[in-house]
């Protein structure tokens, strides 16, 4: 099987069983989830020595913690006597992670620290304790986003987002002091689909939004004219398979959560907003719009909820969901958007709460023998769809297009088939767009 | 029938605590201990009646019926569930925290507003509900004609053919004596699960 023959990315179509087929979903964990910088925390959860949060990098459980010398660890969560979990809680602060089975203790840097009875090794021949220590990743973080990767042949973080950084700023460099993840842990609900779904939603499916949240968006935008996408003055932009598709209306996504004080905040942000990141930029702040960070890492702007979506077999999908605002932002405004975004993006959201059986029913579906052979339709196009070179990375104008699923999808084709990261092509920065980035 | 439902509320006007109130009746809500003199006998029966009411109301998708039984001072709280250490000195349970529901009326009756729209398709065809509330416990609060009460609920629902999610849980409420029953003041609801096993809480606890 080529990945390449279930993705026409050109015109527009995949094979449906993308979506379900056990081997090719095995064939991602290796190919695509253990090839990949994988989100794993926001700085801001782990900020004192000792402090610690597990997560998941696809089916691999892992664990972020902050060593003494202020450094963010990230090592597998599974010791490598027996192979249980060595911590079950989800955040905390310790100094050792002590594996339950038979009590070998591990530090804050995943190296093996002591066990019960350790002489029986000391007199071990061949047995030295730096061997047994859990598997560390490589680590490196974006303006407070931590990846992790446990590929030594993949390239740096700044390649992998490449000038997707220019974009990224304007939600995580609006202004000084950095951002936070809002406190009490990840939002976290299963899906019973194929974690493609959600992914390409967010990478460019704006679409969706005019039918499936018509009744979301009833009582908070009905009074004003509904949902409202045009392609005037909208664009999607893909750069090594991550996406965003945006319009300029500066605060389009934070009008839906029905809070005039919000739209009050983001008015007066806007002046020193586009002086920092220049006009077009600035407008995507909170716009109507929605990105992934290939391949599983999404976020809407405006309601600035962040989110991954985590594989759990071919049809099931965890999703771990936080909000993410300015450190500096005020107090009240900080709860507003805790509120706002838990009750239009989270599994009680009136918006999420339209998603999940979208994405369920199409995982499910497309199983069927006879359905499976016919392709899916990625292909709109529309005619004002154009290009843009004044803007780093591939971008068209309109943001009601497939542009940027095709995008993913071609992505995904060239990871599935790349027998060594050597195969897998990679953009090229554009100094003027890296170099704003820094 | 709330005539307060009317298509296209404006529901900046409705009814909606600040953000004081809402840390104070969080506030209240983990301080319920059943600490006070129980309540017993008649009292008691209609106080499980009431809820037998509510999870009936529920069942029948009669959101405006239910809508009414909320007191205009509604603190409506589901807060997410962490797996801690027991050593963590953190409180697991804080206003502070992201939630499920962190909820005025206002909020509720936008809630509704979206499914009264018939432009929800993922509630067409309807789901089926059913609602079963026990234990019910219930205290004197100091104040005439409110109750601290207790309570565990399992509310399963089932839609198109495979598609089920059953929840247990417990609640904490603050009701208030009206005219024709009580209304809810104050509701704390929390799910034994961390990583909710479904896909959505469509549905009103």
């Amino acid at each position: 099987m080529k990945a390449a023959d279930l993705v026409d990315s050109s015109f527009g179509t995949i094979g449906r069983r993308i979506f379900w087929d056990p081997a090719i979903y095995e064939l991602e964990l290796e190919r695509v989830f253990a090839r990949s910088w994988l989100f794993v925390a926001h700085e801001s959860q782990i900020e004192e020595p000792g402090a610690f949060v597990t997560t998941y990098m696809a089916q691999d459980s892992v664990i972020v913690a902050r060593a003494d010398d202020g450094a963010i660890n990230v090592f597998l969560n599974s010791c490598p006597h027996r192979g249980n979990r060595v911590c079950f809680a989800d955040s905390g602060k310790g100094r050792a992670f002590t594996c339950n089975y038979h009590g070998w203790a591990f530090g804050l840097d995943g190296a093996l620290k002591k066990m019960p009875k350790m002489g029986l090794y000391k007199s071990t021949p061949g047995f030295r304790m730096e061997d047994w220590g859990l598997r560390r990743a490589r680590v490196a973080s974006y303006k407070g986003l931590v990846f992790a990767t446990f590929c030594e042949e993949a390239p740096s973080l700044e390649q992998w987002l490449g000038d997707f950084r220019w974009y990224l700023d304007a939600v995580l460099d609006v202004e000084d002091g950095g951002t936070e993840f809002l406190p009490g842990g990840a939002t976290r609900s299963v899906m019973r689909c194929n974690w493609k779904f959600p992914a390409d939603n967010f990478v460019g499916d704006i679409y969706h939004a005019l039918w499936t949240h018509l009744g979301g968006a009833e009582p908070t935008l009905g009074r004003h004219g509904g949902v409202i996408v045009e392609n005037e003055g909208s664009y999607q932009v893909s750069v090594n398979g991550h996406g965003w598709e945006f319009n300029d209306s500066f605060f389009g996504n934070t009008a839906t959560m029905g809070d005039r004080e919000l739209l009050r905040y983001m008015r007066s942000r806007q002046e020193a907003i586009t002086a920092r990141l220049g006009d077009f930029r600035s407008k995507m702040w909170g716009s109507v719009a929605s990105a992934t960070i290939f391949p599983n890492f999404s976020f809407l702007p405006g309601y600035f909820t962040f989110r991954t979506f985590q594989p759990k077999g071919p049809t099931t999908t965890e999703i771990h969901a936080w909000t993410l605002v300015p450190k500096n932002m005020p107090d009240d405004i900080k709860d507003r958007f805790r509120r706002g975004s838990m009750r239009t993006f989270s599994p009680s959201g009136i918006l999420e709460m339209d998603d999940g059986e979208n994405w369920e029913h199409s995982t499910s579906a497309n199983a069927g023998w006879v359905t499976r052979n016919q392709k899916l339709c990625y292909a709109m196009a529309p005619a004002g769809e154009v290009e843009r070179d004044d803007l780093p990375g591939e971008v068209t104008a309109g943001q009601l297009s497939d542009a940027n699923q095709r995008l993913f999808y071609k992505r995904w084709a060239e990871m599935m088939d790349a027998e060594s990261w050597a195969d897998i092509p990679t953009a090229g920065s554009d100094a003027r767009y890296s170099e704003a980035a820094e | 029938m709330s005539t307060a439902l009317d298509r296209k509320p404006d529901y900046s006007a409705f009814p909606r605590l600040s953000l004081e109130e809402a840390r104070a009746a969080a506030a209240d809500l983990l301080a319920m201990k059943g600490a006070r003199a129980p309540v017993e006998g008649q009292m008691l029966g209609r106080i499980e009646r009431f809820y037998r009411q509510e999870a009936r109301i529920l069942d029948e998708e009669r959101y405006e019926d239910w809508y009414d039984l909320l007191a205009d001072d509604l603190f409506y709280w589901m807060p997410l569930r962490e797996n801690r250490f027991r050593r963590d000195s953190r409180s697991e349970l804080d206003p502070d925290s992201m939630a499920f529901f962190d909820e005025s009326k206002a909020d509720i009756a936008v809630r509704i507003g979206r499914l009264k729209s018939n432009l929800v398709w993922t509630e067409d065809p309807p789901t089926r509900h059913v609602y079963i509330v026990s234990n019910v416990e219930a205290f004197e609060t100091g104040v005439d004609g409110e109750f601290e009460t207790h309570h565990v609920f399992t509310q399963y629902r089932n839609r198109s053919e495979h598609d089920e999610a059953t929840l247990f849980g417990r609640r904490r409420d603050l009701i208030r004596a009206v005219d024709d029953g009580f209304q809810i003041v104050r509701r704390l609801i929390l799910l034994p699960q961390s990583v909710l096993l479904t896909k959505n809480l469509s549905v009103f606890f």
